[in-house]
């Protein structure tokens, strides 16, 4: 269901692995619910890279919805 | 098991006589899965009377917040609870939903009536006075949700002006609270009501058939019912279907309903039940097999949609007290089926100590303003034709799909002269405007004796 989204170029690198991030499915769960999206990951580690405006974005959007009232 | 075991005191509160309305101390106690209500009159005697039962237990259903008083309570309490209502300073919660009682008329005779309707000669308050009420709530509780009730507000044909006062009085979220009779014969007239500023139809729905209607309202109303759906869907308005359940008569259909109203979305918001309650009109004095309690209506809702609602989904209320509701939110996948949102009983202080800092009732009553005017109001669709060539990803897929889907399931349990529990009543955050223009506690307000008398409707207190 899941098609590119999320990656892109980016100057972040994984520190630890000093490794370049590589596009990958990722599994995002919050509450309960788990959604595939494609994102910036370090192969060696699995550090995932969420930019900002993703996360002040859609999942801050997808956040609220699943989030009790 | 041993006997200590099974019988055991969970909490002391207070309540009524039902006979005499006099204060009595009362006990909630656990007796095998049931959970009594035990008070003793000197005069009437004892009182038993069954408040839970279930596998999900009382001591589970926990959703402890900070009481906080009303921001102008009545200055004279002499009575004390539930006699001084106005609010009083004893009272810890704010109003999330003020009712306002337009009518006490009515084109339906039912069995069962919280308000007695149609039984009075009582006229119907004046616009000008209408207009004083709407003041009086914002003076004493600020802006909060309006469900317009009655008797049945559609005999008034001025409604569309009631609702015009209220949204120029500032209120956003205005709920009609009917049993759709005018709403299914006349295509027009809910867009008559939306276009006055009504967001909401609280639609009495007491089953998918016409044997449930004519048991419990005398007529078969399915097919008006239908109809009012689909008149509210095309005038915008958002629907949220409210069963009175009653045990021998609808409980069978708890299921069903639910699917009905998923049929409907995303005209249909959700689906309230309402186990009955002995107030008001009501035909005889009630047994425990004549109550169905919340724990009872989420087990039949899991055991009627299985597969798609269990009863972990299930949580108690931020605003109200804990024991006066359950909730769930669902998202309608194009299937047809639903699909469980958020952690349930997980996601609050249920089932974990760790609840720290306490939430104060302003901060859950906050909370159920926004999301009830939210998500029983139709959805805000964003009529952008959607670029097939875009990227799309889960989380876009979700997020259109929850704008006009989300389906909630909710119940709240009403208290009367035989359950009445005082600390509830004291958290209680559904509060009617009384014509004298006091806030009164849904509970408290309907409160009847067994001989009909009245604490406040049409009552002086005792």
């Amino acid at each position: 269901m899941s098609t590119f989204s999320f990656i892109s170029q980016t100057t972040w690198r994984c520190a630890p692995c000093n490794q370049e991030l590589q596009p990958e499915k990722v599994n995002v769960s919050y509450m309960g619910s788990v959604f595939t999206v494609e994102l910036m990951v370090c192969s060696t580690c699995g550090f995932v890279l969420i930019p900002e405006d993703l996360a002040m974005g859609k999942m801050h959007a997808v956040e609220q919805l699943l989030e009790d009232k | 098991m041993s006997k200590d075991h099974q019988h055991k005191i969970l909490a002391h509160t207070g309540s009524v006589c039902p006979v005499c309305l006099k204060a009595l101390a009362a006990v909630r106690r656990q007796e095998g899965d049931a959970v009594f209500l035990i008070k003793n009159c000197p005069e009437h005697g004892e009182f038993r009377t069954c408040i839970w039962r279930g596998k999900i237990t009382m001591p589970s259903w926990q959703r402890p917040k900070k009481p906080s008083a009303p921001r102008s309570p009545v200055a004279v309490t002499e009575k004390g609870c539930p006699f001084d209502c106005g609010l009083c300073s004893a009272h810890g919660q704010h109003t999330c939903t003020a009712l306002l009682e337009i009518t006490a008329r009515c084109n339906l005779r039912c069995k069962v009536c919280f308000a007695d309707a149609g039984s009075g000669s009582g006229q119907d308050p004046s616009l000008a006075r209408i207009s004083v009420l709407y003041d009086e709530i914002l003076r004493a509780s600020g802006p909060c949700n309006i469900q317009l009730s009655g008797g049945e507000p559609t005999m008034r044909d001025d409604l569309a002006e009631i609702i015009r006062l209220g949204r120029r009085k500032g209120f956003s979220f205005l709920q009609l609270n009917t049993n759709g009779i005018r709403l299914g014969l006349d295509a027009s007239y809910a867009r008559s009501l939306q276009e006055a500023g009504l967001a909401s139809v609280f639609l009495q729905f007491d089953g998918i058939s016409d044997d449930v209607h004519q048991a419990i309202r005398g007529k078969a109303l399915a097919a008006l019912k239908e109809q009012a759906i689909i008149h509210c869907g095309a005038a915008g308005l958002g629907v949220v279907l409210v069963p009175t359940i009653i045990p021998g008569i609808n409980t069978g259909q708890i299921g069903e309903i639910v699917r009905y109203g998923a049929r409907f979305s995303p005209v249909v918001r959700g689906v309230h039940f309402q186990p009955v309650s002995y107030f008001g009109r009501y035909p005889a004095p009630p047994l425990d097999q004549d109550r169905i309690t919340l724990p009872e209506i989420m087990e039949q809702l899991a055991r009627q949609c299985e597969g798609e609602i269990r009863t972990e989904h299930f949580a108690p209320p931020a605003c109200e007290h804990a024991l006066c509701s359950f909730h769930a939110n669902y998202l309608l996948q194009p299937d047809g089926s639903l699909q469980a949102l958020g952690a349930g009983r997980q996601a609050c202080c249920s089932t974990s100590n760790a609840c720290d800092p306490l939430p104060t009732a302003m901060e859950g009553r906050d909370k159920s303003v926004s999301f009830t005017a939210r998500q029983w109001a139709a959805p805000d669709v964003c009529d952008a034709p959607v670029d097939p060539a875009a990227s799309v990803d889960d989380l876009d897929i979700f997020l259109r799909r929850a704008q006009t889907h989300r389906f909630s399931i909710s119940g709240m349990a009403f208290q009367d002269a035989w359950n009445l529990d005082l600390e509830r009543l004291q958290g209680c955050c559904i509060h009617v405007i009384s014509p004298e223009g006091k806030l009164i506690p849904f509970c408290a307000y309907n409160l009847t004796s067994t001989e009909g008398r009245s604490l406040y409707r049409m009552a002086e207190a005792p």
